[in-house]
């Protein structure tokens, strides 16, 4: 079906959200809680857009909204403009010393009331809900959001180690504010309260991933090899591409 | 004694008249009458639902006498049963007292707490035993559904339709459109749901219907899923609520004994049944997505609603979920038609509503009004007024997320749109009176607080938004405001109004927009005179004795409760700054209103 967003015409399928079909035109929309393959998160509302469905308009998120056939779609207005700013004085306020936010801030021309900014705060976190998601996909579920309103957080069950986490770290991959402490060291890696031992790859000698991350990978992928890490896999790969090369010339 | 043989005594055992030892007042009238061989022939005693008046509990009515006790204790049911029941004398001082005529009233009917009712919701509560289905029947339960059954589905779906009815739960969406809808969807199975999460704490129908007539709502969601087609409903029912979770229980057990549930129901081919789902507690639950998320077994949290559950709904599946008062009207709509219901209430507005009234009138309970009555009527003529005949200052609708009402909209019709038309809203027909001694910057930080730990925390404007509208005004109750928090609040709340996923986020702001919009100026009094007028914000109050007043009584020291008043007898007595806590014991017992309450500090 055919829509417009921002004048451009666009072809998207039923049951596609407006933020895949903008993305796939190139058209940008901000977001904080919208990745590929983690659909549906509605938490962020950064990605509100105006949508004219015949004569009506309103403002819906993106990245949940199913497109409808000749809708036309403004991402930014006056109006939208104003609530993401204010969206984002939020966040500063909520996460004030985050490079993130502060330089998201930044390009917004942002400025919290400083009197209801605590500067020794250090809160990273704003809830996006992306890393819940990626340890879901896991298949650990090792981490979730606890409490609710305005004392909700991500974490382990009663913050404890967990032992369903395997130190994947697919989390902190995802966080788009980097909030997820992983501290890696000598062949150690503490992650969500819990200290991992690390697998050294075979071939340069770098602690890659945990070992539970590693058997994990092993099981799923059937594969008994020496442990290998995804730099040198990538050597091996483009080695074999330039040898197949070669071979033909 | 033949006269006997009509007679029944029904004693309210719902959740307010239980805690007020009713259970034990029908016992021992069972007992009285038993050991009493001068009666013959035995009254029918029943245990009832609420009659809505819990505040002046335990309630016992006597009929056809049309006699009706209030704070009846177990000590009360001998001379009951001596004067009333045996020689038809009433005791007087068991009666209500009408506070608008300052008469004892034989009948609870004549007060006029009553007068302006009119109940359809609330038909059966406190006439039936909730537990006897034969008692349900017996005023006409369950004809709608053997009526229903001969109908065409898009018959019965047409009359709801018609009928006007909208959703009691608070948006008030038309029923027969969402039935509509609903039914044209074919996928199968499809789902009936009956929300009675009732999270607003000030409100209490729901639970006075699924405790004291559930059978009602049983038959409106059977009704509902011929209709439309399902064979399988749920009853969310609130987690605290066990005396409506046993009765609805009860009710579903005996309805599937007689018939009423389960397969070829009444011989007519149509299977359907009911589960109880107990809630899962928070605020937000009861909204409807993050309901039936709950019911799913996940987190209660929303979701965006641009596939409407009436086709996606639980599981997917199209469902129909309303609310219990809406379910309660259903089944006198099919049996006297939507011409009958119609032609109650306003244009666009048909039929009743239930309030809980509640807060600074004299009378409070439950209420059920044609929509329309005006908020005047229901403060004033119902509810008696307020407390002490103080000044009214506001009222506010429709839960933790509604708004607050001003004297000058007294007169507004109460209905959907006439209260959305004024910041407020319909919402759960909680209506909470305040009076002279409210402040209404700590009601907004009141709420605000509520649903920072009710909401779910899923969206950022809600979230943050909240928690930053509860910093800043609780930095204005504490002294330190400063007049561009009022911009900063309005910003904020109209930010989260608009970009938050669900109805609680879309409403939220709504307590604290209206007390911005009619009672600005105690923002300012706040902020820039730091005085709160009320005596409410302890940080921005002082007492002082006003010394053309002071007739020297000494009341006031004798009251104090720290000893901060000093003075002679027939001389102007002085509060001492240092010692007073701010308690207001003085400004309440001073005959000659000669206390005064200034701001932060004294300003005589
Ligand atoms: C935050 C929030 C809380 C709600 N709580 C309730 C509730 O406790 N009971 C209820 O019936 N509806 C509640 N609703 C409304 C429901 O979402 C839904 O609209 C209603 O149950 C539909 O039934 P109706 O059409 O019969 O009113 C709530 C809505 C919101 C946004
Ligand atoms: S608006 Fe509030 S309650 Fe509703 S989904 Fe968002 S955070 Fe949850
Ligand atoms: S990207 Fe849509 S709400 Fe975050
Ligand atoms: S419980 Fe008896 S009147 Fe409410």
């Amino acid at each position: 079906m055919k829509l417009k967003i921002d004048g451009i015409i666009c072809e998207g399928r039923e049951g596609e959200t407006l933020m895949e079909v903008a993305k796939r035109h190139g058209i940008h929309i901000p977001s904080l809680c919208y990745r590929k393959g983690f659909e549906g998160l509605a938490r962020c509302r950064l990605c509100l857009v105006e949508v004219k469905e015949g004569s009506r308009r309103r403002i819906v998120s993106s990245c949940v909204y199913p497109i409808k056939e000749n809708i036309e779609v403004t991402v930014t207005t006056d109006e939208i403009q104003r609530m993401r700013k204010n969206i984002i004085m939020l966040l500063l306020l909520k996460a004030p010393n985050n490079s993130y936010i502060n330089k998201l801030a930044e390009e917004y021309k942002v400025a919290a009331p400083e009197r209801y900014m605590n500067p020794l705060d250090d809160e990273n976190c704003i809830l996006c809900g992306l890393c819940v998601k990626a340890c879901e996909k896991m298949g650990t579920n090792a981490i979730s959001f606890v409490n609710r309103g305005i004392y909700k957080k991500v974490s382990t069950p009663y913050d404890d180690a967990s032992k369903d986490c395997i130190g994947c770290g697919a989390c902190a991959e995802v966080c788009p504010t980097n909030a997820i402490l992983v501290e890696d060291n000598e062949g150690k890696r503490k992650i969500w309260n819990r200290e991992f031992n690390m697998v050294k790859c075979s071939l340069c000698g770098s602690y890659f991933a945990t070992e539970e991350a590693y058997k994990l990978m092993q099981e799923k992928l059937n594969d008994n090899e020496e442990p290998i890490c995804n730099e040198c896999r990538k050597k091996i790969a483009a080695d074999k591409l330039k040898e197949s090369f070669a071979n033909i010339y | 004694m033949d006269r006997n043989k009509d007679r029944r005594i029904l004693v309210c055992c719902g959740t307010g008249c239980l805690a007020n030892n009713s259970y034990n007042v029908y016992l021992k009238f069972k007992e009285r009458l038993s050991e009493d061989a001068e009666i013959e022939v035995k009254p029918i005693m029943k245990s009832t639902g609420c009659n809505g008046l819990c505040e002046k509990g335990p309630v016992v009515k006597i009929l056809p006498d049309e006699i009706s006790y209030f704070k009846v204790t177990v000590d009360d049911v001998g001379e009951i049963v001596e004067k009333t029941i045996k020689n038809f004398e009433t005791v007087d001082r068991l009666l209500y007292y009408d506070t608008n005529s300052g008469k004892r009233i034989k009948s609870h009917k004549e007060a006029s707490f009553y007068k302006g009712q009119l109940k359809i919701a609330l038909r059966n509560i406190g006439e039936i035993n909730p537990l006897s289905i034969e008692d349900y029947m017996e005023r006409g339960g369950y004809k709608a559904l053997k009526k229903a059954l001969d109908m065409k589905p898009e018959d019965i779906i047409r009359e709801v339709e018609l009928s006007g009815l909208r959703g009691r739960g608070g948006a008030g969406f038309p029923t027969g459109v969402k039935w509509r809808t609903c039914s044209e969807y074919k996928d199968q199975p499809k789902y009936v749901v009956c929300n009675g999460d009732e999270g607003d704490p000030g409100a209490f129908m729901d639970r006075s219907i699924m405790e004291g007539d559930p059978n009602t709502v049983i038959e409106g969601m059977i009704i509902c899923g011929y209709a439309i087609g399902a064979h399988r409903g749920f009853l969310y029912i609130r987690d605290e609520y066990e005396l409506a979770l046993k009765n609805v229980r009860a009710a579903i057990d005996n309805a599937r004994e007689k018939g009423f549930l389960g397969k070829n129901i009444l011989n007519s081919g149509f299977d359907f049944d009911l589960e109880i789902v107990r809630g899962g507690g928070a605020f937000v639950c009861g909204e409807s997505s993050a309901l039936m998320a709950s019911i799913e077994g996940n987190v209660g949290e929303p979701r965006a609603k641009y596939i409407r559950s009436v086709e996606r709904g639980l599981w997917d599946k199209p469902t129909v979920l309303n609310n219990v008062e809406t379910w309660a009207n259903i089944p006198p709509i099919i049996i006297n038609g939507w011409k009958w219901f119609k032609s109650i209430g306003t244009e666009g507005n048909y039929g009743t509503k239930v309030f809980s009234l509640v807060g600074k009138v004299k009378n409070t309970g439950l209420v059920e009004v044609p929509m329309g009555t005006t908020l005047r009527q229901l403060v004033y003529d119902i509810g008696g007024g307020i407390i002490n005949n103080r000044p009214f200052k506001a009222v506010q609708t429709g839960g933790p997320s509604g708004g607050c009402i001003p004297k000058e909209h007294l007169d507004i019709p109460l209905d959907f749109d006439s209260l959305k038309a004024i910041g407020s809203m319909m919402g759960s027909g909680g209506v909470i009176v305040m009076d002279d001694t409210t402040c209404m910057v700590d009601v907004a930080r009141y709420y605000m607080n509520f649903l920072a730990e009710e909401s779910c925390g899923k969206c950022t404007t809600c979230r943050e938004g909240i928690r930053t509208m509860l910093h800043i005004l609780t930095n204005i109750t504490e002294g330190k405001g400063e007049m561009e928090d009022i911009e900063l609040l309005k910003e904020i709340a109209e930010t989260v109004m608009e970009a938050s996923l669900c109805g609680l986020g879309k409403s939220a702001p709504n307590p604290v927009l209206t007390t911005l919009e009619y009672f600005k100026d105690e923002y300012i009094e706040h902020i820039a005179d730091k005085r709160c007028a009320s005596g409410v914000c302890k940080n921005l109050t002082s007492y002082y004795i006003d010394e053309n007043k002071c007739i020297g009584c000494t009341i006031c020291s004798k009251n104090c409760p720290v000893g901060a008043i000093s003075g002679r007898l027939k001389e102007v007595h002085v509060i001492d700054e240092d010692r007073c806590i701010k308690c207001g014991t003085c400004a309440i017992k001073c005959p000659r209103g000669a206390v005064r309450i200034g701001g932060m500090k004294v300003e005589a």
